[in-house]
């Protein structure tokens, strides 16, 4: 087939009607969860996973890709209305956001964030249209060895490039790596650490990580905050006007981010919210006016909200295509899509052309109407932040039990989740960052497989891993990303001694 | 010396991986094989016991930022121990009540806990979630939630 028969076959599946209302479930429930501070995107799809039991796995991946741009493009809002980014990657947002929603421009502010982050969104679609096929038709080359090569490699790039202590970071892979282990040995059947437990034998399952580590730990923020009202009534946010002159200026700047964030998605590790503070430094950097940043400049707003989306597409790249998850959101989607029985990686291309090309052509239709349900709704959209939270709070509680049982009906599994929701907590209080413990929980039985599968074949050597020249060379970068924090940390150095001096 | 957090952690992380390693030696063999089902465990256990012992090293002094993060009010901080206790009581019940009743009682009154005063709505709102939500999972979704004491 070739790329355009492929494309309009999967605006085919994209376009049922039951998958058009998936898209719209996922932008919808996605902006509003988003929207949320305290709730980032990996809670938005815990919760949603029980709605897709049971559903064919391309409008369950629909759905799932839905809510996550569409906790993007949301999570801006609140960025820009409250000063409280509804997600981490809309951090950047606020910046010059809130100055401008101060200056009584919020409408502006919206209008800009909702654009550029379409612009954003819609330039990663095409990107992940045009790499995602040859990327794929490079990995049907890969073997355990590289498999092994690439896990590595997103780990350590997960956990050298979160925000805080690297330490800490590691500390948090290899606990969900050790977690991983649980339960019975796929290769020999040998049981591990199951204390004879029948109910451990396969393990735990990653719904109960997903949902306790995140949507669970992360309510109880919700239950510190709960007084505080999320949205001033009566408060007016002004004209939704964009100017041309504007236009004219952030036409660049949206271009160029879209196209670097796209990229930087890509990569194993970076996501969203690194994306989103680069284009910000980048564009204040490059610009005439650097001292207007801060202050309200528009293409403040633009930089990182077109660069966060643009992300958001970009980590489908090496879900889709190697079936190896980027970030804690996309291994987030891998298990939710192992639920439903497809094995995400080069083989899903051929096996399963309508998750494919489907996920991909949904995007373009999530992206429009995301810009529909936020540039003329903005106004009675920002009033779902009346919702009271005492009641939020609940139910989200039943959604995260419920969410377990339907697809385990067993107690002791609610019991884990409760377990794991007080381990996400105490992560939290302590700043352990719980982002890499759920993309090592996922990655680890994969790793461990694919490494002793590569030593099968090299009779126990370990050269296997040394004498092939991708796994070696992505080795290597593995090994030299473990030094970026050092990196990251002189530059900033450097920074504020060039401020102060 | 054990006045920063990061060492008191570090103190039970180390604690943890020598458990595990302790359990991971007791792992059974299995002769036929190029590497053993205990190989990743205990290299597991013996680098996490090194980052524990490189975290109670490194000792960075916490940053403000991170300080106000661990100082909850007594108040929230109970009414998180009471949430924990409602969850551990749902989960107790929920097979023995059924979906609809734990739901219900749940609802209403952790609703009421975190400050949501209005009775009428309060108990509306539950009856109404908790019946969407079961009839959509047992008839929509075909996922039986547990029935307990009441007919349907």
């Amino acid at each position: 087939m070739s790329t355009l028969e492929s494309v309009l076959y999967g605006f085919e599946v994209a376009l049922t009607w039951q998958n058009v209302m998936f898209v719209f479930i996922g932008v919808l429930a996605g902006t509003i969860i988003g929207m949320l501070p305290g709730l980032g995107p990996i809670s938005a799809i815990a919760v949603m996973i029980p709605l897709s039991y049971g559903m064919p796995p391309s409008s369950a991946l629909i759905l799932m890709a839905g809510v996550y741009y569409g906790a993007i493009f949301g999570g801006s809002t609140s960025s820009v209305l409250l000063n409280a980014p509804g997600v981490a990657s809309t951090v950047a947002t606020t910046f010059d956001g809130y100055p401008l929603a101060q200056q009584g421009k919020a409408g502006k502010a919206l209008a800009i964030a909702a654009l550029s982050s379409f612009v954003g969104g819609t330039v990663a679609t095409i990107g992940l249209m045009l790499i995602a096929p040859q990327l794929s038709k490079v990995a049907l080359t890969f073997g355990p060895t590289e498999y092994f090569a690439l896990m590595l490699l997103g780990l350590t790039a997960i956990a050298s490039l979160s925000d805080g202590s690297s330490v800490k970071a590691f500390i948090s892979a290899t606990v969900g790596v050790m977690v991983a282990t649980i339960g019975v040995d796929a290769q020999t059947g040998t049981q591990r650490f199951t204390f004879g437990s029948p109910k451990l034998f396969d393990g735990i399952d990653f719904l109960v990580i997903a949902l306790g580590l995140f949507a669970l730990a992360e309510v109880t923020q919700l239950i510190i905050s709960r007084k505080e009202s999320l949205f001033k009534s009566g408060s007016n946010i002004g004209s939704l006007k964009i100017t041309k002159p504007e236009v004219k200026k952030m036409a660049g700047p949206v271009g160029r981010q879209s196209v670097l964030g796209f990229l930087i998605g890509v990569l194993p590790g970076a996501g969203a919210t690194i994306a989103s503070f680069l284009a910000y430094i980048t564009e204040k950097r490059i610009s005439k006016d650097p001292d207007s940043f801060g202050k309200g400049n528009v293409v403040g707003v633009a930089a990182p909200e077109s660069a966060n989306n643009a992300a958001a597409g970009g980590s489908f790249v090496p879900l889709l295509t190697l079936g190896i998850p980027g970030s804690g959101t996309t291994a987030i989607m891998l298990g939710a899509l192992l639920v439903v029985g497809v094995q995400p990686g080069p083989m899903l291309l051929t096996d399963h052309p309508d998750v494919f090309w489907g996920v991909i052509a949904s995007m373009y239709i999530g992206n429009v109407m995301l810009l529909i349900l936020n540039l003329p709704l903005i106004p009675y959209f920002a009033r779902i932040l009346y919702i009271p939270k005492g009641m939020l709070i609940s139910l989200i509680l039943i959604f995260c039990l419920i969410g377990v049982y339907g697809v385990s009906f067993s107690q002791f599994d609610l019991y884990l989740l409760i377990i794991f929701g007080v381990i996400g907590y105490l992560m939290r209080l302590f700043s352990f960052p719980p982002a890499p413990f759920i993309l090592a929980f996922i990655l680890g039985g994969m790793m461990e497989q694919s490494f002793r599968q590569a030593l099968t074949i090299s009779n126990g050597s370990l050269r296997i891993f040394f004498d092939r020249p991708v796994s070696l060379a992505l080795l290597i970068i593995a090994f030299a990303s473990l030094f970026v924090p050092f990196l990251i940390q002189r530059i900033t150095n450097r920074g504020k001694k060039a401020k102060t001096s | 010396m054990l006045h920063t957090a990061d060492r008191k952690v570090a103190l039970v992380l180390m604690a943890i991986s020598l458990v595990y390693l302790i359990l991971s030696y007791q792992l059974p063999e299995f002769p036929y094989t190029q590497v053993d089902a205990d190989m990743l465990p205990k290299s597991l256990g013996y680098l996490l016991l090194g980052l524990a012992v490189l975290l109670f090293i490194q000792n960075k002094p916490e940053t403000e930022e991170q300080k106000a993060q661990r100082t909850i009010k007594k108040e929230d901080l109970m009414l998180m121990l009471i949430t924990l206790v409602a969850l551990l009581l749902y989960v107790f019940f929920l097979e023995m009540l059924g979906f609809v009743i734990c739901t219900i009682i749940f609802l209403i009154f952790t609703m009421r806990m975190y400050g949501y005063l209005n009775w009428t709505r309060n108990v509306m709102v539950s009856f109404i979630f908790t019946f969407i939500l079961y009839f959509s999972f047992n008839y929509l979704l075909n996922i039986f939630l547990p029935q307990g004491i009441l007919p349907f």
